[in-house]
């Protein structure tokens, strides 16, 4: 019962919250305070959104989505618009309640068609619920909704003046510069008010939410101010409604939102103005001829256009849609800034090294010899000695190099897709330039994306066309053929299925780098370097690899305990769950390492420790360095600072770094965490991490003052 | 520039069928070793000086390394330290990062003392003192357990100070070489490695992490070695399969051969012996084959000693005189013998003069110098014509010699290791009188 409380109480507020893209619980609560300015309003507006939760939950809609407040913002905005613009009746509440099913449906329909364009439906659903409202009820009086005003919708409440509307008028009257009194009415727009007080509110409300977003909300007030003193366009200024509701929300969306904030998302915050004034005014024009105001459609429209816009582009550059939405401009950066530099994985399909043992790049990328032109993106291999040396004494058959008749592998699973195996092996020194490239495989790992190895020696392949291997199977072995005067590995990766094709360039996922400290991941080889797959620890693969099902009794040495399973959404993602605090950390486990990629969940859970303490683990047993994702924990006046300025310059890093201590019989993951300011380290936290042969034991953190000792227990579901 | 006396030869005239191979001797003078001269190695560290090359041991290492690991992901080497236990040389192979390869307590203590890590130690052998044992167990040493009773002590041991065991066994078989190494580990084909393995399995501190074996020394056929692998690897699925103890690696020993010629060799050794690469090639291509499943296959461990050491050893020594012998034949009596050239039981070494020479050769003996009729460095072998105080230099010294030699008449002599930068240090110095005597205890009675 607690939860389902706990479950409609979130999806409420984050039904206001969310008007301002935000699940801020604060703002979500200073939204539903300020929406009761206007009594009426804040209460068809609550009943609205309490009306279209309980709807949508019956009828079994998506749980994630309906606590987001996704299908019931926009009922929400009906409501305070009813309550704005209708005076209660029996007729009233029958005409919401009616409204509000149509608005619930459009909602979700609009929602899913949209979707399928990763497209947001906004507040389209209320404007068109609105708009049908107004023009039934103007035409069929009957119909027995009374307007409030005249044609004025958003006038002040004209009921005798109470304390409330006395202190109300204080803030009307408030010695400031006239335009910031109309940047706060505004801000109320937004909730069909016109209150400098109710806009101070919320003001403060979505600043402690996002600075960026804040920053942004200025950025289109003053910008929409500029052009209109400029041109004129409205003599008497711009009304608080437009400019809340269309062109600061504009600027918000488009500057901060759906666009990763940068210098460039600002460029674009303002250059939108003008086409919203453009699309503003006519459409208004248009409308007009219905006697239909253009509430909130302006903004949708642009903000739409501009999305799908910018998603069909080709080469997206620098100017970033946001990929998965967290609610908060600063969020949004901070993970993607963090993804970009940490989550290769998902970027990139993982290729492994084609070879066993340590091989030398005898020419890179841009090569001298032969890799140039549409070839330039390729890598030869070699095998070399202490005394730098390709081959033993004397040197002159192919068997004389280490490299010929090694090994060659297959770098990821996928389907051979042709095979040359007939070729003879050169005598030492002579080049075949008919069939330059040689033997040769080409395997199809997935769409346009193929490797290709070639050199490799006469009728020594083990696959033929249409078979599948999985990546380190023995596909063939190195050889002397085609266009190579001394045996070497020609490795490639290209678009297109065929010998010759033009390459691509392409990282190898994981390989360790002779006399080079830390393990290489997502990188193109240089040339000279020797280079190797890492050697997995067993201990640390055994112990990270979780698999879902996985249980962990936690007990920490101040008595509290957490049940901690691992489970896999929709996604393919895998999380760990607790049972106790329901925070949740999700986490990547592949071959060669273990990390989080984000947590969900209180601070001062154990999960968020371990979430700590073992960020990132390197399967083989090198010290790393990593990144944490800013986060806003606190309030913090340095923190805050640095969001506002996050878009342009950040001079605040989290980081992470471990080493890994063997012992004879498990070893112990040392982690620190610190906060590089301005090139200075300062110290987060200390932890050190135990496995043993089972897995880990346990682990010790010292956070701030805290010092905690946990002991690990596992069993399985 | 005034040159070389040489004294006359007489030798007869062979007018029968020419040699097969011509009549070439191979008779380079080698006048400096890795870049220093013999003599300045000689003026500094006297004669006889056995001399190690820094730069051939991690060229073998990592040649032989190279060899196997392009061709499987996961091996590991573990130094033999009976082929060559003085620690600088053991050092050399640890940075290079191979474990340590043990058979006896001193030997482990040798390998504690070197810095190598309890986990990375394998305890081989016969015997195995309980103390040792011990201490093994307590270090999660790897330990292979050559026979029952040793089987049944550490059972006891175990039970005894409470503590898991991680143990091996050492498996025999039949893989078509003469002789069967049948006298150490538990035999394959009878049953008797089963039996041993399931008791271990039914042990309750003892932990099964791998099998091991050592199918012979100086072994010329790499056939053996498949073999050897195949049926180690149906051994460990069998562990697998029906104990459910998938093991974590396989030991297939050493055993490889250097490229010393054996006595009674027709051909020499470097025209007939397999190298790592074949040997390679034959135990990887099997595990590979055996069905381990790709992300199981077990760390593969080698436990080579002769063959990563052997051509980096040389000996110096000198020409004490000249002689004929009753026969006719000429003999040549060196400061070195059998005393501290072991080998010269098993090979024909291969001895080169130290200073350019004429081109005369003559068939001759050569003799150490103990007064011992067995001797014998060389039966027969063709020399330029030398002189008292002349320095020869042997090759292919490094394994054995520095732990089987022995102490009879004359003292040991100085070990060099000549480094990476040219540069020799010494790493053993020559024996003296207070050495030899330090362990010696005379009783009061007859000090006066």
């Amino acid at each position: 019962m607690k939860k389902h409380l706990q479950y409609y109480f979130s999806a409420t507020l984050n039904s206001y919250a969310i008007l301002f893209f935000s699940q801020n619980r604060i703002l979500g609560v200073l939204l539903l305070v300020v929406s009761f300015f206007n009594f009426d309003a804040g209460l068809s507006g609550l009943i609205s959104v309490i009306g279209s939760l309980l709807l949508v939950n019956t009828l079994g809609f998506k749980k994630e989505e309906i606590k987001s407040g996704l299908y019931s913002f926009n009922s929400l905005l009906l409501g305070i618009g009813f309550g704005t613009f209708f005076s209660f009746s029996f007729a009233y509440w029958l005409w919401l309640a009616a409204a509000c099913l149509l608005c619930v449906v459009l909602s979700v329909n609009l929602s899913s068609f949209l979707g399928k364009y990763a497209l947001p439906s906004l507040s389209i659903p209320f404007v068109l619920t609105f708009w049908m409202v107004l023009i039934a009820s103007n035409g069929y009086l009957g119909m027995g909704l009374l307007q409030k005003g005249s044609s004025l919708i958003f006038e002040l409440n004209t009921n005798p003046p109470s304390h409330f509307s006395q202190l109300c008028l204080f803030f009307e009257h408030l010695n400031i510069p006239a335009n910031l009194l109309l940047f706060f009415r505004s801000v109320s727009a937004i909730l069909f008010q016109n209150s400098v007080l109710a806009g101070m509110i919320i003001s403060i409300g979505f600043l402690i939410h996002s600075r960026i977003g804040f920053s942004l909300l200025v950025l289109g007030f003053i910008a929409s101010c500029i052009i209109n003193q400029l041109t004129g366009t409205y003599p008497g200024g711009i009304s608080n409604y437009y400019l809340g509701a269309n062109f600061m929300m504009v600027s918000c969306a488009i500057g901060g939102f759906f666009l990763i904030p940068s210098w460039r998302s600002y460029l674009w915050a303002i250059a939108v103005i003008p086409f919203t004034f453009l699309v503003l005014n006519g459409l208004s024009r248009v409308l007009l001829l219905y006697n239909l105001p253009v509430l909130s459609m302006p903004f949708c429209l642009v903000t739409l256009g501009l999305l799908y816009f910018f998603m069909l582009r080709k080469q997206p550059g620098k100017l970033k849609l946001t990929p998965f939405q967290y609610y908060s401009p600063e969020t949004n950066l901070y993970q993607f800034l963090n993804g970009e530099q940490r989550l290769k994985d998902f970027k990139y399909f993982n290729l492994s090294l084609p070879f066993m043992g340590a091989w030398t790049v005898s020419q890179g990328y841009e090569g001298s010899i032969t890799h140039k032109g549409d070839w330039q993106h390729a890598l030869d291999f070699v095998l070399k000695d202490l005394d730098d040396k390709t081959y033993q004494l004397p040197g002159i058959k192919p068997e004389d190099y280490y490299c010929f008749n090694k090994p060659v592998l297959a770098v990821a699973d996928g389907q051979v897709e042709e095979v040359i195996a007939y070729i003879d092996d050169n005598a030492i020194g002579q080049v075949n330039l008919q069939q330059n490239w040689g033997n040769t495989i080409v395997i199809k790992h997935a769409e346009n994306l193929y490797s290709k190895v070639s050199h490799l020696k006469k009728n020594s392949i083990k696959v033929k066309a249409g078979d599948y291997v999985k990546q380190g199977d023995i596909i063939a072995f190195c050889g002397n053929s085609g266009r190579s005067p001394e045996p070497h590995l020609h490795f490639q990766v290209q678009c297109t299925p065929y010998i010759g094709s033009k390459t691509y360039p392409y990282p190898f996922a994981y390989f360790t780098v002779a006399g080079q400290s830390g393990l290489k991941t997502f990188e193109v080889p240089q040339e000279g370097t020797t280079i190797e797959r890492p050697e997995i620890n067993s201990y640390l693969k055994n112990a990270f690899h979780f698999q879902p099902g996985y249980l962990a009794n936690i007990t920490a040495d101040n008595g509290h305990t957490e049940t901690w399973e691992v489970f896999t959404d929709d996604f393919n993602s895998t999380y760990f769950f607790c049972h106790e605090n329901q925070a949740v950390a999700y986490f990547v486990s592949n071959a060669n390492v273990f990390y989080f990629t984000r947590f969900y969940g209180a601070r001062n859970s154990l999960l968020y420790h371990f979430y700590q303490a073992a960020y990132k683990i390197n399967y083989s047993a090198q010290p790393l360095e990593d990144f944490f994702a800013a986060d806003a924990e606190n309030f913090n006046l340095l923190l805050w600072l640095q969001d506002a300025l996050a878009p342009f310059y950040r001079f605040i890093q989290n980081t992470y770094t471990n080493s890994i201590q063997i012992k004879a019989d498990g070893l112990i993951v040392q982690s620190k965490g610190g906060r590089l300011l301005l090139g200075k380290d300062k110290n987060w936290f200390k932890a050190e991490l135990f496995l043993g042969t089972k897995g880990i034991q346990g682990f010790a953190l010292q956070h701030q003052n805290k010092h905690l000792k946990v002991t690990w227990e596992t069993s399985s579901v | 520039m005034k040159q070389k006396y040489e004294r006359p030869t007489i030798r007869k005239m062979n007018t029968g069928l020419m040699n097969k191979f011509g009549t070439r001797t191979d008779f380079d003078p080698v006048e400096s070793i890795d870049g220093v001269a013999v003599k300045d190695l000689v003026e500094q560290y006297g004669s006889p000086v056995f001399v190690l090359s820094e730069k051939q041991i991690r060229r073998n290492y990592q040649a032989a390394l190279r060899s196997f690991k392009t061709r499987y992901p996961k091996v590991q080497f573990a130094w033999s330290y009976k082929t060559n236990y003085l620690n600088a040389v053991c050092k050399v192979f640890h940075q290079e990062g191979s474990w340590a390869e043990v058979v006896s307590g001193f030997e482990y203590h040798k390998a504690l003392g070197n810095g190598v890590a309890g986990h990375q130690i394998i305890f081989n052998g016969p015997d195995k003192k309980e103390a040792d044992l011990i201490l093994a167990i307590e270090n999660h040493s790897l330990i292979h357990i050559d026979h029952f009773d040793e089987l049944y002590l550490l059972i006891q041991l175990t039970e005894r100070i409470n503590k898991t065991a991680k143990v091996a066994i050492r498996v025999n078989f039949d893989t078509g070489v003469y002789p069967i190494w049948d006298r150490f580990g538990f035999n394959y084909e009878n049953g008797q490695a089963w039996t041993a393995i399931n008791k271990i399995a039914k042990a309750n501190k003892m932990e099964l992490v791998g099998l091991h074996c050592h199918i012979g020394t100086f072994m010329l056929s790499t056939a053996a070695y498949a073999v050897a692998a195949a049926k180690l690897c149906q051994l460990a699925l069998k562990c697998k399969n029906e104990l459910q103890n998938p093991l974590q690696y396989l030991d297939l020993g050493g055993g490889f051969p250097s490229t010393n010629t054996l006595k009674g060799a027709y051909l020499p050794g470097v025209d007939t012996v397999p190298s790592v690469e074949d040997f390679a090639e034959a135990i990887t291509n099997t595990i590979l084959e055996a069905g381990f499943a790709t992300n199981e296959l077990p760390l593969l461990i080698l436990e080579s000693g002769r063959v990563l050491i052997d051509d980096a050893g040389y000996l110096i020594g000198s020409v004490l005189a000249n002689k004929r012998l009753s026969d006719g034949r000429r003999a040549t009596i060196f400061d070195f013998g059998i005393n501290i050239l072991f080998t010269s039981n098993w090979y024909d070494h291969k001895i080169s003069v130290a200073k350019e020479s004429g081109q005369y050769t003559e068939e001759t003996v050569l003799f150490g110098p103990l007064c011992m009729n067995i001797d014998v460095i060389r039966e027969s072998i063709m020399l330029p014509l030398l002189e008292r105080g002349d320095q020869v230099v042997v090759h292919k010294v490094g394994a054995y010699n520095m732990t089987q030699w022995m102490q009879f008449i004359n003292m040991r002599p100085a070990v060099v290791l000549i480094d990476q930068q040219v540069k020799s240090h010494l790493i053993r110095k020559p024996e003296n009188l207070d050495y030899l005597e330090m362990m010696e205890v005379v009783p009061d009675y007859l000090k006066t």
